[in-house]
């Protein structure tokens, strides 16, 4: 089918596919310059050895994270009215997975050796741990997503069995919710914990990071959920959702952010009580130094305490404009969340001579290259996520419903609308 | 007939739990970190005199030359460690070769990983480049190959020859107390710390003889006898890292 | 199944085993080539062709060739006397000489069969330099009086035995053209008061009172001839100071003292140090950046995005109030 755009015709679908794919182009072109060259030319240092590369890999996987909650909501809360914004989730996991695995692939100084810690364990590793989960857990989502992309009309039509066999992958979907929930409980705190288990960095070296991250992940990952499931919808009319849905989530969302908050304030508080060498200068750093804005504004005031406030109060929450722009701020939060916590670490450089510790700062800016393999990792998922949309019914709160009665779902009571 | 659908949530749900609690169980029965190191045998240390060390720098040099570092990576750089008197005392920091090392216990692939001597080695060809070690060293003793060392290295062969491979692009690399001379003047009926061809070179190279290699577990060796006669410290000892390198410090009567 | 399926599983069991064989084959490490027990340099050079190379461009490589020593040889009539220490194994009885020059042997001997499993036997004590450089007129006699030999260096602490040069250190703190970079570089302590000195801003280095070249010397030749060498005892003695300074002592009407109590008296006066070494921008500060005014900016706009949203109607109705007269509208108010 040959499609000739013409520039004064220029179909909404058409210019957005056209400008994704650019800064996907740059992305590859940036890509390939890195493989090919060496990460010499990344702005990443000996004392700052990971950047935007990582933070874009941790927020990935932190916004994913919506797969496994409400999965896990569906399936073993028995909460099946929720179903159709779980099966929006589990394809946004996907790609968010695979954009964390582009992303790092990227960032490995041998990326011709990222299958070693499949086959090479060490098992006291953190990352490790997060490397095998993450590989896991990809699988559960392919495995997870197979009914969706069953729906492709031309998969539908080309090979009707195989559709068919893809489709019936629902038939065991508690049972991957149950893996998934066990995987990503484990690798969305190890992540946090990656950083945690570091004595060496005192600002790093406390066990709640951990909790902090499986938090932001759960409430992230719901919030962009439901926002892209909100914006497809606005966007065209092959999405559709049922609005009272996406209100209950929000509403959940709120009180994690109520959870999130208050171990977040607990955190820092611990924090300033008497002085410990790079541990007091790394909250110096979030809060008065040059991550300020990040930390107070984007962080606390516009990524927990309004959409906070905004979700957990009707009028606000119910009204379209202002749930999605909640949302959006979470999804913000979470990110500079994670740029916040492995910058600020490795921005202190404690020194080991004897005597008291003191510290010295490293800087880092992200480079060109950086940046652009970065959008381009990021306009990947939006890519995934539009032809998702298009071609896979991902958004479409009515057609689980009649999938669920095609397939006899053994429910005493039809789902309620 | 039983309903179905609560059967199989009930399940579900116990399995979710059996899971969580073994899984609990596992994490409390391995609470230890890593495996410490084995004791017995020999344990190498190394000594650094602080009150003859005048920082010239020659031991850079020929651990550049032996081991074919890049000269944009320093394996073992000597630093200002403040001045005793009107004396600036200088501190070289080789790999503390940890006897709990957090470089060790971080490795996603065990591409770091312990000798039974106690020396902390990276295995080349399994490193994928994580950089995680270099983030978990507290004595910053790593360092990533950005790029590729290609060019002549010029510390060669004025101050030695390289007498182990150079790493490539992409992984991690650190002092290893060059165990290559260590292994070889062994075989050769060479004992490391007396004879320099067994011995680090660093060590061998001092033109002041500030620095001592040595068995710990030989109460005979030079090494032993220094820590036993003189007071020494090691760095950042409070983190229980566990180093290998002390430090004798410089007072004033014999800065 | 058909020809083209068989030849695609052909395909593909010959790309495994072409890949498993590659994989294998990178592991075998390659085999060092093997040394034969020949007493000249060419066998050394398959595997130290660095330090030949070094070795063949410095004095040990061209004690026989050098122009210099050539011509005064053939003019003194070839003697055998020579060839002891420029050549390597010249036999007296036999006038035959094993080796032109200095090599590897000369030093490095005897050579055991297993090399490389065995290492070159090495005497580093200078009394395997000092077969040749004890020539009264050469070096050793002055360097037994020296502090570095007392607190046993050896020569190849600051010379490099195969170039027979000075050693080279990366990033010595000096810049200068002599061999006071190496000096400088062990002795941080004397280098962090003499370049504010009145020496110093004379031009005068280490080696012109330590070593006794002249000031302002850098050509070794210039000072170094025939087996002259510079007085490795490193102690100054009043003949040092007398090369500059033989008019000052005890001249008449300004004497020494008198001056050096007049400097002392006017607190010295300030030399210009050197030029120091472009210093690279650090990878560490002592303080954090500094908060960015972007972030103020981004603040401000927020603020300025909320004040517009909630003034905004009423800044309507204000620009309506004060437009009733030249707009057409009723000028009704809400």
């Amino acid at each position: 089918m040959k499609i000739r755009p013409k520039l004064s015709k220029l179909s909404p679908w058409l210019a957005w596919l056209i400008g994704l794919g650019v800064v996907i182009a740059a992305g590859v072109g940036a890509g390939l310059i890195v493989f090919w060259k060496g990460l010499w030319i990344t702005h990443l240092t000996d004392l700052i050895p990971w950047g935007l590369w990582i933070t874009i890999d941790l927020s990935s996987i932190a916004v994913s994270a919506g797969a496994f909650s409400l999965c896990a909501a569906v399936y073993l809360l028995g909460l099946k009215r929720f179903q159709p914004v779980a099966r929006t989730a589990t394809f946004i996991g996907l790609i968010g997975y695979s954009m964390a695995l582009l992303t790092l692939l990227m960032d490995i100084g041998r990326p011709d050796r990222f299958w070693y810690a499949v086959v090479y364990w060490n098992k006291h590793s953190l990352l490790w741990e997060v490397t095998m989960c993450v590989t896991l857990y990809l699988t559960v989502l392919v495995l997870e997503s197979l009914p969706i992309f069953a729906q492709f009309e031309w998969l539908k039509m080309r090979w009707p069995k195989l559709a068919e066999k893809m489709s019936h992958v629902h038939h065991y979907a508690p049972y991957l919710a149950v893996i998934g929930l066990g995987l990503s409980m484990l690798h969305q705190s190890s992540l946090g914990a990656v950083y945690g288990v570091l004595k060496a960095r005192p600002f790093w070296y406390r066990p709640d990071i951990s909790v902090l991250f499986i938090i932001s992940a759960v409430a992230g990952g719901m919030a962009l959920t439901v926002f892209a499931s909100m914006l497809s919808a606005r966007l065209t009319r092959r999405a559709s959702v049922d609005d009272n849905l996406l209100d209950r989530v929000a509403y959940f969302i709120g009180w994690t952010l109520v959870l999130y908050l208050y171990f977040r304030f607990w955190d820092a508080l611990s924090m300033t009580y008497t002085y410990q060498p790079g541990r007091t200068e790394g909250l110096q750093l979030l809060t008065q130094g040059p991550l300020s804005f990040n930390f107070w504004v984007g962080e606390i005031l516009l990524g927990i305490v309004t959409p906070m406030i905004l979700l957990l109060y009707r009028p606000t929450r119910t009204s379209q404009l202002w749930r999605m722009v909640a949302l959006a701020l979470v999804v913000g939060g979470v990110v500079a969340y994670r740029w916040d916590t492995n910058i600020s670490g490795l921005m202190i450089v404690l020194s080991y001579l004897p005597g008291e510790p003191t510290v010295e700062y490293a800087h880092y800016v992200p480079s060109l290259i950086e940046i652009l393999s970065g959008a381009g990792v990021v306009a990947f998922g939006l890519l995934a996520f539009s032809l998702g949309v298009r071609y896979l019914k991902v958004v479409n709160h009515s057609l689980t419903v009649e999938e669920h009665e095609n397939r006899k779902v053994e429910a005493k009571k039809p789902a309620p609308a | 007939m039983s309903n179905p659908k609560v059967d199989r949530r009930d399940f579900l749900k116990i399995t979710a739990i059996g899971v969580t609690a073994l899984a609990g169980a596992q994490v409390i029965r391995r609470a230890e970190a890593s495996e410490p190191t084995p004791s017995g045998g020999r344990q190498w240390a190394m000594v650094v005199d602080q009150s003859l060390c005048n920082g010239c720098g020659y031991c850079v040099m020929a651990c550049r030359a032996h081991n074919d570092v890049s000269p944009e990576i320093t394996w073992n750089p000597v630093l200002e460690a403040g001045q005793v008197g009107d004396k600036k005392i200088y501190l070289p920091r080789p790999c503390m070769q940890c006897s709990q090392a957090p470089c060790v216990d971080v490795c996603p692939v065990k591409a770091s990983y312990y000798r039974p001597d106690g020396i902390v080695m990276i295995d080349y060809d399994r490193c994928i480049g994580c950089r995680y070690c270099e983030v978990a060293c507290p004595y910053g003793a790593r360092a990533f190959n950005w790029k590729a060392f290609t060019e002549q290295n010029p510390a060669v062969p004025e101050w030695g020859q390289p007498e182990v491979a150079r790493r490539p692009r992409g992984v991690v690399e650190k002092c290893a107390f060059c165990y290559q001379r260590i292994d070889r003047g062994l075989a050769l009926g060479m004992t490391p710390g007396v004879d320099p061809d067994a011995t680090p070179a660093c060590v061998v190279v001092c033109p002041v003889g500030a620095r001592f290699f040595g068995d710990l577990n030989d109460p005979g060796s030079n090494v032993s006898k220094l820590l036993k006669a003189r007071t020494s410290y090691r760095l950042r000892a409070d983190m229980g890292t566990g180093p290998r390198v002390y430090y004798l410090s410089a007072t004033e009567e014999n800065a | 199944m058909s020809k083209l399926e068989r030849l695609i599983i052909a395909v593909m069991f010959a790309l495994l085993a072409a890949g498993v064989t590659l994989a294998a084959a990178q592991a075998q490490t390659p085999q060092p080539p093997q040394p034969t027990n020949s007493i000249t340099g060419d066998s050394c050079v398959a595997c130290h062709k660095d330090i030949y190379d070094t070795w063949q461009g410095g004095a040990h490589g061209q004690s026989l060739t050098d122009p210099v020593f050539a011509e005064a040889w053939n003019a003194q009539g070839k003697p055998g006397a020579c060839l002891v220490c420029h050549a390597t194994g010249y036999d007296p009885a036999t006038g035959e000489l094993k080796a032109e020059g200095v090599v590897c042997t000369a030093c490095h001997s005897p050579i055991p069969t297993n090399h490389p499993t065995d290492n070159m036997p090495i005497d580093a004590s200078p009394n395997l330099c000092g077969r040749c450089h004890s020539d009264p007129r050469f070096v050793t006699e002055n360097w037994k009086l020296s502090a570095h030999y007392q607190r046993s260096m050896t020569c190849s602490v600051c010379h490099d035995p195969h170039s027979a040069g000075m050693k080279s250190v990366a990033g010595a703190i000096n810049t200068r053209a002599d061999a006071s970079d190496l000096c400088a570089n062990c002795h941080k302590g004397v280098m962090q008061n003499f370049p504010t000195s009145k020496h110093a801003e004379a031009g005068v280095t280490c080696v012109n009172c330590h070593l006794g070249f002249n000031v302002g010397t850098t050509d070794i030749t210039d000072f170094v001839s025939a087996h002259k060498a510079p007085d490795h005892s490193f102690v100054p003695t009043l003949a040092t100071c007398n090369k500059c300074h033989a008019n000052q002592m005890h001249a008449p009407g300004e004497s020494v003292a008198a001056a050096a109590i007049a400097i002392e008296e006017s607190g010295g006066t300030p030399t210009p140090l050197p030029t120091p070494v472009a210093t690279p921008i650090p990878l560490v500060t002592s303080q954090p950046a500094p908060v960015s005014p972007a972030g103020f900016a981004g603040l401000a706009g927020l603020l300025g995005l909320a004040v517009g949203m909630v003034l905004s109607p009423w800044l309507e109705r204000l620009y309506r109030r004060m437009n009733t007269g030249r707009m057409n509208t009723t000028g009704r108010k809400k």
